[in-house]
């Protein structure tokens, strides 16, 4: 999962990052403005935005504005110092999905997340079950047929995307789109060496395939 | 404490002139019924004295002696209370009195008069006749004429009675009137004080969520109430206004106290997620020190503002000296040299003769560090600051002129609000709060001054602020 955080306070941003990274495993990207906010969102799929409301250049309503009327459907975690109630109805009616007052506590933050990230992939559970393989999004876990399966923190992210997508054809770019902050250097063959690696820990002792891979296409999880 | 009512004041008055009213009323009644009925009385005297005069006879002789023929008595005025005479005759002198006279009794003749007096506990009014004639003349009698004193006197008894029934009924009728006047004008008064009771449920609908007062047509029509629906429409006005502005501000406020405490919390929260090397502890400590340091010197900024806010209200409770202007401008620039020798601004500082102004020293300090404060930090590196201190009149001008990029024209109403910044990237960058013009501008109007930004995008900004000058 790949999440924006727009917030111009930078040691607030950094430690979200950070909070985010450590603990959900998420890709981050941060931008200090407005502007670089927008042109991120624009750019790049995330699969959840956290935004500031008092931005330089551009402030958080307008960016919030613009991303709606370009029709995406990224939820959006608004961070805001107000919490009157004139300001939450105008954030939430701006298209905000959620709203955190500051100061907030890390963990909510990523609870919050978490959901609207499950909100937004239409998965409302936190664990997903696919057959017989069973994906804990708050512990992180993973169990096929009530076996317990340890993954390294790569390929449990990839192996999160795909449960969110299930019976979806997931590309390798968007795959890399999802799981990379901005800041790395993109290798679709990494990819296939995360997939290869969690079919192996998949199917030990099981013979059905749960990750297809069709051709020139990407790859399907399917039951 | 008394409870005054201006119903009650009004009913009051009205009711004191209404029995003032009615108490005149009631002494003209009687008066002029007394007299009235006392003139009457008199013509009835006179017609009964005439009458007793008819009853004086001559004497059959040729003496010219008279002789009271009592047989033809008149009846009394009043029936019930005998009426009183007593008839002398110029020349036979005394001649008769009436029949049941009172004993003790005694009248004299004397000149004509009215008078009254009282005998046996009767009141009686009195007449006194000289040189009534005697109408019993025969013809070819050669005798000098005589002419008689009558004095009559009847008893006012029945006047009395009248002049008590009729203020009795005067009485009767005024304190009815009264009355119903008295309700009628509370019923009136009490109509009539109605808008104001009007007003005041619609003042009582004013709260800090709907400052809009709706002055009842009622009020608005009554040429008194006016001012006072004025007043209060403009009192209101300027309420919300304040109210506003401070809860903005308290927003504000809320909005920069919380956002360091995020940071604070994140920083510690993070920290505290997992367990972490000793290098990455001292780096959050640091951090989080550098973020309680910049809340610490917010703090400070709002409580100065507040203060500046609090003196510019009741700048008359303080005890000021008269110092010199130029000294608290040369202090401030050097206050600010080492910032601008590190950006290698240069400031010059133009002053002319001493400009002396009743303030604290350290205020004016205050206000002109800021100025030079925001004025070297915008200016580009080696470029100049000029401050210039002029006096016209009774008012000491201090400018400051920097060749920095310029306020946009959109920024520039707002430089003094509170919490206001331009670019908040840039001035958050240099550890700005948007409090440091607002600061200025309340200490400047604390003493009675006024603070202006005149702005050229891309060439300066220059800020001036005027003082009144102390007078000796």
């Amino acid at each position: 999962m790949r999440v924006l955080v727009v917030e111009d306070e930078i040691r607030l941003a950094e430690n979200v990052a950070r909070s985010l990274r450590e603990s959900a495993g998420y890709a981050v990207d941060v931008a200090a403005d407005g502007q670089e906010g927008l042109f991120l969102a624009e750019s790049n799929a995330y699969d959840v935005m956290l935004l500031d409301l008092m931005l330089p250049k551009l402030d958080g309503m307008a960016l919030l504005a613009r991303i709606r009327q370009s029709g995406q459907h990224t939820p959006v975690l608004v961070l805001t110092a107000r919490d009157d109630k004139e300001s939450v109805i105008a954030l939430l009616n701006a298209g905000a999905d959620d709203y955190l007052t500051k100061p907030f506590d890390l963990g909510e933050l990523l609870a919050r997340t978490k959901a609207l990230i499950r909100r937004g992939k239409g998965q409302p559970s936190p664990v997903v079950t696919i057959g017989d393989l069973e994906l804990n999004t708050v512990n992180r876990t993973v169990q096929r047929g009530g076996r317990a399966i340890t993954l390294t923190a790569m390929e449990y992210r990839v192996l999160e995307y795909l449960v969110h997508r299930p019976r979806a054809v997931v590309s390798k770019t968007e795959l890399l789109e999802h799981l990379y902050d901005y800041n790395w250097e993109k290798f679709s063959n990494v990819i296939e060496v995360y997939i290869s690696g969690l079919r192996r820990k998949l199917n030990e002792g099981s013979s059905r395939q749960l990750i297809r891979t069709l051709r020139g296409q990407g790859y399907m999880l399917q039951d | 404490m008394r409870r005054d009512s201006i119903q009650r004041r009004l009913i009051a008055s009205v009711l004191l002139s209404q029995a003032i009213l009615t108490a005149g009323l009631m002494v003209i009644g009687v008066v002029v019924t007394y007299w009235r009925l006392l003139s009457t009385l008199d013509v009835s005297m006179q017609a009964h004295a005439t009458s007793v005069a008819v009853l004086v006879r001559y004497t059959e002789d040729a003496s010219g002696h008279v002789y009271f023929d009592n047989s033809l008595l008149p009846e009394s005025i009043d029936p019930n209370h005998p009426d009183q005479f007593m008839v002398w005759a110029d020349r036979t002198g005394y001649l008769t009195r009436s029949e049941d006279w009172p004993e003790g009794l005694q009248f004299e003749p004397g000149p004509s008069q009215h008078w009254n007096f009282t005998w046996a506990g009767v009141p009686y009014h009195a007449v006194r006749m000289n040189h009534v004639p005697i109408l019993d003349r025969e013809e070819g009698k050669a005798f000098q004429p005589q002419t008689l004193t009558i004095v009559y006197a009847s008893p006012t008894v029945r006047i009395q009675q009248q002049v008590k029934a009729a203020l009795a009924s005067i009485v009767l009728a005024s304190l009815l009137l009264l009355g119903a006047t008295t309700w009628l004008a509370s019923w009136r008064i009490r109509r009539g004080l109605l808008p104001l009771q009007i007003l005041a449920r619609q003042a009582s609908l004013v709260s800090t969520q709907s400052w809009k007062l709706q002055p009842p047509r009622e009020a608005e029509d009554i040429e008194e109430l006016r001012p006072l629906t004025e007043s209060m429409t403009q009192m209101l006005a300027r309420l919300e206004y304040s109210f506003k502005q401070q809860r903005e501000f308290v927003g504000n406020a809320a909005h920069e106290l919380k956002t360091p405490v995020a940071v604070l919390k994140s920083t510690l929260q993070s920290l505290s997620q997992r367990p972490r090397s000793s290098e990455e502890y001292l780096a959050g400590v640091q951090a989080s020190l550098q973020d309680l340091d910049r809340l610490e010197q917010l703090l400070q900024r709002m409580l100065r503002l507040a203060r500046a806010e609090q003196w510019a209200q009741n700048a008359q409770g303080r005890q000021l000296d008269v110092i010199d202007l130029n000294s608290t401008c040369e202090e401030a620039v050097e206050r600010i040299r080492s910032l601008a020798q590190s950006r290698s601004t240069s400031i010059h500082l133009a002053t002319d003769g001493r400009v002396p102004i009743l303030a604290d020293p350290e205020d004016l300090q205050l206000v002109w560090t800021n100025l030079l404060e925001n004025a070297v930090r915008y200016s580009p590196e080696g470029s100049s600051v000029e401050v210039a201190v002029a006096r016209s009149g009774d008012k000491a001008r201090i400018s400051f002129q920097d060749h920095g990029a310029g306020i946009s024209p959109s920024d520039l109403p707002r430089i003094f609000d509170r919490f206001y910044r331009g670019d908040p990237s840039r001035t958050r960058a240099t550890g700005g709060f948007g409090l440091g013009l607002a600061i200025v501008k309340a200490l400047v109007e604390a003493y009675g001054g006024t603070i202006a930004a005149e702005s050229a995008p891309g060439k300066g900004t220059r800020m001036t602020v005027e003082l009144p000058v102390s007078q000796p």
